[in-house]
């Protein structure tokens, strides 16, 4: 038997985000997105009404919560800004290799304090010469006595300036390994804001690390590890990102569809035109693909399973609706879809990045395919 | 340093602007920041600068405005009173507390008193009638934007001529309370012109004037930029 309704307390998780949303979020989305302003008042809040760090495990603080449940909440986030919701969430990524190789001792130090105050962390993983191809990292880690010296350049860091500390990939001979390493550590060096084409809200910058010593008690797992660390985390952060990606597709299904039902041409109602409204079927109906997807991938996850073909598929599907959903929703408004004052231009800029961080496209693609190859038949 | 102080100010505006005003957007066609509170019954409003009619709907806290109309045949002011008006606060204002402030720093500097001599009661006598002058010149133009939001407007509810109706009467108020205490001899001594600092009476009025002077001056400025931004938009 299938099930597709929610449950009462993942009801709630959605009644509480989509309030959140429509008080903080939305009001504020375009003020963030002009200025580019981090929008560390709204995260506050955020962590007061615990919409912050929801994967922490119990036993440090935090509420473990379920990565469907994570969804969820993503998708009313996104409705409001993606930008914002992603200074939100930012945490997530960077917090999940100590939940998966972390010791004990890693966990009570970094992810504990995380739930007690508002606190920011960041995965720099990301260099100038290796984005989708992590195994082009050069960052080196080099073991000096009973520390290791890290040295290189992580670029485009979500919330790298204003994070506590970092989850760094960095090349240990051959191979690769994670440390986590705190963002006072000597010799460090924060660079300025990146002026991207979207998601302004959200802080990108590069991090320089010159000489940085790391003890060895930080390192996540052995040496080496880092590689699998850094993708098996992807499992577990696409399916928030596609929700992210579903929640763009809501706000311009949700502003078109205002907009049709309410604007006149040639003496009628603009939704009254075939052409308008085959569109707006379209985007419900694709918007509800992609939430299956998601919804399967993260359910797979919370069940212990392989979910790396169905998150790979969730959040390549969902960033691609997202993208045309957004052209769509600024074909509807006519000219006001092309204007600054009218959230649809947004949305397209915001929408892009989805096609292209935490894997490209194209790497979604390959990951499918790499799966595929595995079968014999396809049921 | 410079964005610093910018981006302090752009925050306590827009601090203001969400507790006054509610939530705001911006026309689609001139990019006017408008209130949502200013919509009728039936979500519609016209836009004060460019007259779009719009019908605004809020989804998921995104306001989507849709503009139905435009009101084309807009009543213009004849003889533009009202900006003409302006001149005498907004140009006299500045100058009489210049005056105001060099003769509290030659009250408390010797050197300036002694430097300015006999010209004290005269500089004295200048400031207190280009204050009246400022202060007079702002019932006209009051009454003159009252006469432009009945014709130009029709009297809708726009949080901006609300916003400038009770800066205006706060302004008149305020300036009539100076005027009150320059004429009186309450602040200025009548032999030297300078200001009495040497009680602790003479010291209160003396503060209280000048602080209405500098609260007048930065209200006339932000009314006369409201007021600009109504006329030329963003």
């Amino acid at each position: 038997m299938m099930d597709f309704s929610l449950s009462s307390e993942q009801q709630e998780h959605v009644e509480k985000a989509r309030e959140f949303t429509r008080e903080w979020i939305s009001p504020n989305a375009a003020r963030h997105d002009r200025s580019g302003e981090f929008p560390l008042e709204i995260c506050r809040e955020a962590f007061k009404r615990g919409l912050m760090n929801p994967h922490v495990p119990t036993e440090y603080g935090g509420r473990a919560e379920r990565v469907l449940d994570h969804c969820l909440v993503m998708e009313e986030m996104c409705t409001g800004c993606s930008g914002i919701a992603t200074a939100i969430d930012g945490n997530g990524l960077s917090q999940y290799p100590i939940i998966l190789a972390g010791t004990h001792e890693q966990k009570r130090r970094f992810l504990a304090p995380m739930t007690e105050q508002l606190m920011f962390s960041a995965y720099a993983v990301t260099e100038p010469e290796a984005g989708s191809d992590v195994s082009r990292v050069k960052t080196t880690a080099v073991k000096v006595g009973s520390d290791y010296v890290l040295n290189g350049v992580k670029w485009w860091i979500t919330n790298g300036s204003v994070a506590s500390w970092y989850f760094v990939l960095a090349r240990t001979g051959e191979s690769l390994t994670g440390f986590v390493v705190p963002a006072d550590s000597p010799g460090i060096v924060r660079g300025p804001k990146e002026h991207n084409l979207g998601q302004h809200a959200s802080n990108t910058v590069r991090v320089t690390l010159e000489d940085v010593k790391v003890p060895e008690a930080f390192r996540l797992g052995a040496e080496g590890d880092g590689f699998n660390i850094a993708m098996a985390t992807f499992n577990h952060t696409r399916p928030g990102v596609a929700a992210g990606a579903n929640g763009i597709t809501k706000a311009a299904l949700n502003i078109a569809l205002s907009y049709a039902k309410r604007r006149r041409t040639f003496d009628k109602k603009l939704i009254s035109n075939q052409g308008i409204s085959f569109k707006i079927a379209e985007m419900m109906t694709k918007l509800d693909a992609a939430r299956f997807l998601t919804y399967k991938a993260a359910w797979l996850f919370d069940r212990g399973e392989d979910n790396a073909r169905e998150a790979a598929q969730a959040k390549w599907f969902a960033a691609d609706v997202a993208m045309g959903a957004a052209l769509d929703c600024a074909q509807i408004l006519g000219g006001y879809g092309y204007t600054q004052e009218m959230p649809a231009e947004k949305l397209i800029r915001d929408a892009k990045i989805y096609q292209i961080y935490e894997g490209a496209t194209e790497i979604q693609k390959m990951i499918i395919v790499a799966k595929m190859l595995r079968l014999k038949e396809v049921h | 340093m410079i964005d610093d102080l910018r981006r302090i100010a752009a925050r306590l505006t827009d601090r203001f602007t969400r507790r006054f005003w509610g939530p705001t957007f911006r026309c689609p066609v001139c990019h006017f920041l408008i209130a949502a509170v200013d919509a009728d019954g039936n979500a519609l409003l016209v836009c004060p600068v460019c007259g779009v009619v719009i019908e605004i709907e809020s989804v998921y806290g995104h306001i989507v405005p849709v503009v139905h109309d435009v009101e084309v045949s807009r009543p213009q002011p004849k003889a533009r009173l009202h900006p003409l008006a302006t001149h005498l606060p907004i140009g006299l204002f500045p100058f009489a507390l210049l005056g105001a402030a060099v003769l509290f720093f030659a009250s408390l500097v010797g050197g300036w008193g002694i430097a300015l001599g006999t010209r004290a009661p005269v500089l004295a006598d200048a400031t207190l009638v280009l204050l009246v002058l400022a202060v007079a010149g702002a019932l006209p133009t009051f009454a003159s934007g009252l006469w432009d939001w009945n014709r130009r407007y029709r009297r809708r509810p726009y949080r901006q001529i609300a916003f400038k109706v009770a800066g205006s009467i706060v302004f008149l108020a305020v300036g009539a309370l100076a005027i009150g205490l320059h004429a009186s001899g309450a602040v200025f001594s009548g032999t030297t012109g300078l200001m009495e600092l040497g009680s602790p009476l003479g010291l209160v009025l003396a503060m209280l004037y000048l602080g209405a002077l500098a609260g007048n001056m930065l209200l006339v400025a932000v009314l006369g930029h409201v007021g600009g931004t109504l006329v030329f938009g963003r």
